[in-house]
Order: structure tokens, then sequence, then C-alpha cells
């Protein structure tokens, strides 16, 4: 725990932390704004996905401005948050510093890696509650409209709202638990983040090759969309527990590395 | 020379124990060995140097010590602890710093020393206080660390490596930086822990800052330990002196019968006054009787300066070797060349 809250103080006391909080936010609020003051409304099929339900429900916000920044922000945020964790730090020179102190290498990446996940997941927190804060005043709340059909409870439709932000933070997870990984064998930030980028991007593109149609279900990036089952009538699950557990895989294989990779290596920054 | 050379760690410390020591510690880089098998001992209650030129090796040593990289072959011992194995049991023993001390810039130093100090156990804020007040940043505790100065952060890393009362106190050249005033603080400040028994390893490229402070030291050069003993043992057997008279040809000619015919009497251009300075080498137990035959020539002795410190320059770079000294690859001194050691 003493891991955790040095870590967490360490966040709070950075002022880029805000800042990226506070993007994260400004991004649904605008996009609220935007719509409203727009005298064209957004048709079927023009813009993310969920776009042009957003004037008659406000609630479709917070689903709209997910579909639009897990494209690529939330990817560059998760992968920056998690190439900052070690090397970061190496270029600081702070990790020479902590590392100086009776700490487990071990115990102090995965505080590290969970307070990068933290981050992630409460930027995407406050995206959800700013799309629906902004969504509901300006165009009030309405249960959700599933893609097929049906309408859901206002506690139901909040509670699809919350699991889908918590089925893309699993994916974001899984970008930052790359970075992170990436962090350990770089004494750059930049480079980590890069690479991160770069890997979600040949990922991404292998995905939409036919030809590697059988590599598709165990890459991490072709379960993206997945969280959209949630608004099926029933609900489709059964691809969202393959998301969820490709993620898990991941996750699992890639921090161990990131574990395996600070534990040996050698600090010279 | 014998007596200078290495000798196993157990046996240099008589009747202290050994804090920390070195065993045939061995460090490559790729092709490059930037410790070669060293075997060092500090005692208890020493303030010990740990003298080499820049890229010889010193910083890497004090990695490996900190367990910040591994040993290629060898390890380390701090008390019972074996480093790296055992590199938690031993830093609880430590405090220190490698290279330049870096700290979070957007914390105040006091939260700096919390949020450290309590990795290394329970600190209270009274103890914070208390090493603050002894590096001379009491006034600025609760300033940024961003709005620091060098020497502060200087300061600040000898603030942190004290805080949880550590055993042995490791400093990578902690006067670097400093100004004069702030040089003689620090030093007087590892005096005094030298005297409160606390154990002191202080790496240096200063000569003279290692005189008068350690007690005991190594001279270290590409990797490898060339001398360690005590400090008084550690000045040349022959040292080099400069006598000033009013009658240089007699002085020369006294000299020449003491030290023998073949003597180097370097007078150079030092014409001061109508007295002349003579410069010669010879046993420093030999000096005494030059001055009593000089005074029985009747000769006016002025002054006879022992140039200690050109000597022990002199001498340092005799057993590291001048002309090399710059630059070997060793990663130490790439570092230096990036700027990010001094």
């Amino acid at each position: 725990m003493s891991h955790l809250r040095r870590e967490i103080v360490k966040l709070l006391f950075q002022r880029r932390t805000y800042v990226g909080w506070l993007g994260l936010l400004a991004i649904p609020v605008i996009m609220t704004i935007a719509l409203r003051l727009s005298s064209e409304q957004p048709s079927e099929g023009h813009g993310p996905p969920f776009f042009s339900n957003i004037a008659g429900n406000g609630l479709f916000v917070p689903l709209a401005a997910l579909a639009f920044l897990s494209f690529f922000l939330l990817p560059l945020v998760s992968a920056m948050t998690g190439g900052f964790v070690i090397a970061g730090e190496a270029e600081t020179g702070t990790l020479k510093t902590l590392l100086t102190r009776p700490v487990a290498r071990g115990r102090m990446l995965l505080a590290k890696w969970f307070v990068a996940v933290l981050y992630v997941g409460v930027g995407l927190a406050l995206v959800g509650v700013g799309g629906a804060v902004a969504g509901g005043l300006i165009f009030g709340f309405h249960p959700l409209t599933t893609l097929s059909g049906g309408q859901l409870g206002m506690a139901q439709s909040l509670g699809t709202i919350a699991l889908a932000y918590l089925i893309v933070l699993a994916g974001m997870t899984c970008i930052v638990s790359l970075a992170v990984a990436l962090s350990t064998l770089t004494d750059s930030s930049l480079t980590a983040a890069v690479g991160t980028l770069v890997i979600v991007l040949i990922l991404e593109a292998l995905g939409q090759f036919s030809y590697f149609d059988f590599l598709k279900p165990y890459l991490f990036t072709s379960h993206n969309e997945d969280w959209f089952n949630l608004l099926r009538q029933p609900v489709s699950w059964r691809p969202i527990w393959e998301a969820l557990l490709t993620y898990a895989a991941y996750i699992v294989v890639l921090v161990g590395v990131a574990v395996a990779a600070f534990r040996r290596k050698d600090i010279l920054s | 020379m014998t007596d200078r050379e290495p000798r196993p760690a157990q046996e240099a410390c008589v009747g202290p124990r050994v804090v920390l020591s070195t065993h045939q510690l061995t460090k490559d880089f790729k092709s490059l060995r930037a410790v070669d098998h060293l075997d060092l001992s500090v005692c208890e209650g020493d303030v010990f140097g740990f003298l080499g030129p820049n890229g010889a090796g010193k910083t890497t040593t004090i990695r490996m010590i900190l367990g910040l990289i591994y040993p290629t072959e060898g390890h380390v011992q701090i008390l019972e602890h074996r480093v790296p194995d055992q590199r938690l049991d031993a830093l609880r023993h430590v405090g220190g710093f490698v290279d330049v001390p870096a700290f979070y810039k957007n914390m105040s130093a006091r939260r700096n020393l919390r949020l450290l100090g309590r990795m290394s156990g329970e600190v209270s804020e009274a103890r914070i206080d208390e090493v603050l007040d002894m590096v001379g940043l009491s006034q600025r505790g609760d300033s940024k660390v961003g709005s620091y100065s060098h020497g502060m952060g200087q300061r600040l890393g000898i603030a942190q490596a004290l805080i949880h009362q550590p055993a042995l106190i490791i400093l990578d050249e902690p006067t670097s930086g400093l100004d004069p005033q702030g040089m003689k603080d620090v030093r007087e400040l590892v005096r005094e822990l030298g005297r409160q028994g606390t154990t002191v390893f202080l790496s240096s490229h200063l000569l003279h800052e290692v005189e008068q402070v350690c007690n005991r030291a190594v001279i270290m050069d590409k990797g490898r330990i060339v001398v360690q003993g005590p400090v008084s043992e550690l000045r040349p057997a022959r040292m080099s002196v400069k006598v000033l008279t009013n009658d240089r040809p007699r002085t020369a000619e006294v000299l020449r019968r003491l030290l023998g015919p073949d003597a180097v009497l370097d007078g150079g251009d030092e014409v001061h006054a109508g007295d002349e300075f003579l410069r010669f080498t010879c046993g420093d137990d030999l000096v005494p009787e030059i001055v009593r035959q000089l005074v029985a020539e009747g000769i006016d002795v002025r002054a006879v300066v022992p140039a200690v410190e050109q000597g022990l320059e002199d001498f340092f770079l005799e057993l590291t070797g001048a002309s090399s000294k710059a630059d070997r690859g060793h990663p130490d001194s790439s570092r230096e060349s990036t700027g990010a050691e001094r």
C-alpha cells in the first residue's frame, strides 16, 4: 500500500496530470456545445458512432465521446502515461533516487502500472461524467435506445454506459501495459510512447487485411468496438467476454515482461 | 609500494567491523571492462575516500554498491548482507546518491524527504527538520525543489542520504557544483559525520578534498585499485619541496652534497626580491636535515614550502597515467562527456 500511496502522491503533484484530465473532460463538453450550436444535425453514419443520436438524448454524449476518443486520443494518452512509468523517471533521474532505497523493483513497477491505469481510468470517468452532465443539461436525459431498436430503463442505461467505459478501460490497460513494458527497455519516455503507438497501429493494420483474419481474435486492437454489443437486445455477451479474455492475456504477459525486464535492468540514467 | 597494494577486505579492518566490502567486483559493458575484480573494504567509522580520475569506474562501482546495476562477477557486502542478492536488506543500512541527486521538482524539499525517507522506515517531521538544518536548507525546506540551485540540490541529496540515520553513507562527489563556502560546509559536515561514528564512503576526484576529510582511501584507475590505505600513507614517499634562501648557489651546493651530485635542482625562473627559490625532490625525512645544514652554513632560510598538493597531484597522475585520463571510453567518462557527471 505504501508503494501505491507514494505513486498517487507523485501523480497528484504533477501539473500534467490535471492538464490531461482537463483535456479529456473538455472533449465531450466541447462536442456537446458544438452540436448544440450547429444549425445542421449530423445524420446517421456521419461523425463517430452514436453522434447522430445525441440531439435526441444527452445520454448518448458519453457513448459518442467514448467511441470518438477510443479511436486515437485515449490510446495516445494511455501510451504516454505508460511510457513515462519507468523511462520518464529515468529521464528525470528520480528512478535511481527511488532505487537507492530498500524497495522491491517488481512491487514498485506494479504500483506504477496500477497508478498509470488509474490515471487513464479517472480520465475516462471524467469523459463519461462530463459528457453525461453536458449532454443532460443541453439535450436532456432519456432512456437509451439500443441498436436493436428497444429502449433501456434509466438505471440500465447508466449501467450500460458504465460497463462500456470499463470495457474500454480494459482495452486501454493493454496499451498502458505495452507502454510500461517498453518503458523498462528504454530511458526515453517518448521512445516508449511512440513505440507503443507504432505497435498498436501495426496490430490495427494487421486486423484490416483479410489475409490475417486468423490472427484477428488474438489481436487486442480487434476488440476495440466490441463494447457496442452492450447496446444490443439481448446483449451479445460472447464477443465482450472474448475481448476481456484477450485483454487479460495481453495484460498478464506484458506486465510480466515488464516486471522481469525491470528486475534485471541496469539503472544507468 | 607493496604496502599500498590492495589487501583482502577482512584484513583491512583491525578491530572495527567491515561495513562495506567488494569482492572481485567486476562490471563489463559489452566488450568494455568498467570495473575489474575490485576488492576494497570500508571499516566502521571510516571516512573513506574513493579517488580516481573521471572514467576510472568510481560511479559504476557505486551503482553496484547501491544495487542499481548488476555486477558481471563478484559481489558487494554491506554489513552481513550481500548485494545484489540481499539488496533490500543491505539498503536499509545505506543512504546516499550517485551522480547528480534528483528529486521531484514539483514537491517541496520537505515532501521529497518525507516520501523518500518513508521508503526506508518511519521518519518523523522532527528528523526532517533536523537534516534540513544540518545541510543548511531549513529556510527553504518548504520551497519547491524546482526552484533550487544546483548547490541546493546537492545539499538536499546529502539530507536524503541522512534522513533515515543509516550506518553507511555513500556520497558521489558531493561538493560538485558548490561554491567555496558550500564546499567547506559539506566537508565539515562529512567530518562531523565521521566524528559521530557514521561510516562515509566519499567519491571524489579532488585529492585535497579526500586528504582534508578522509582517514582511508583508495585510488582507482581503469576499473582497478591502484593504491589503498590510510590517507597519510597515500602521500608520495618522496615529496617536492621549494626552498627560499638568500643564496641560491650555496644552497644548491648544500643540496647537492646532501642529495647527491645528480640531484635535480629546479631553480626555474622563480626569482623573488633578490631571493631565489630552489625546487627539489627528496624523501620527506630528509627535509629537516636539509634545513639544519643550510642554517649551519649561514644561509638565511626564508621559507621551506612542502608542495604537498602538487606532490599529490603528481603522485596521482603518476599512478593513474596522466596522458589518458580524459576519456577512456568508460561509462563514467561517457556520462561526463554528456554533462551528466561533473
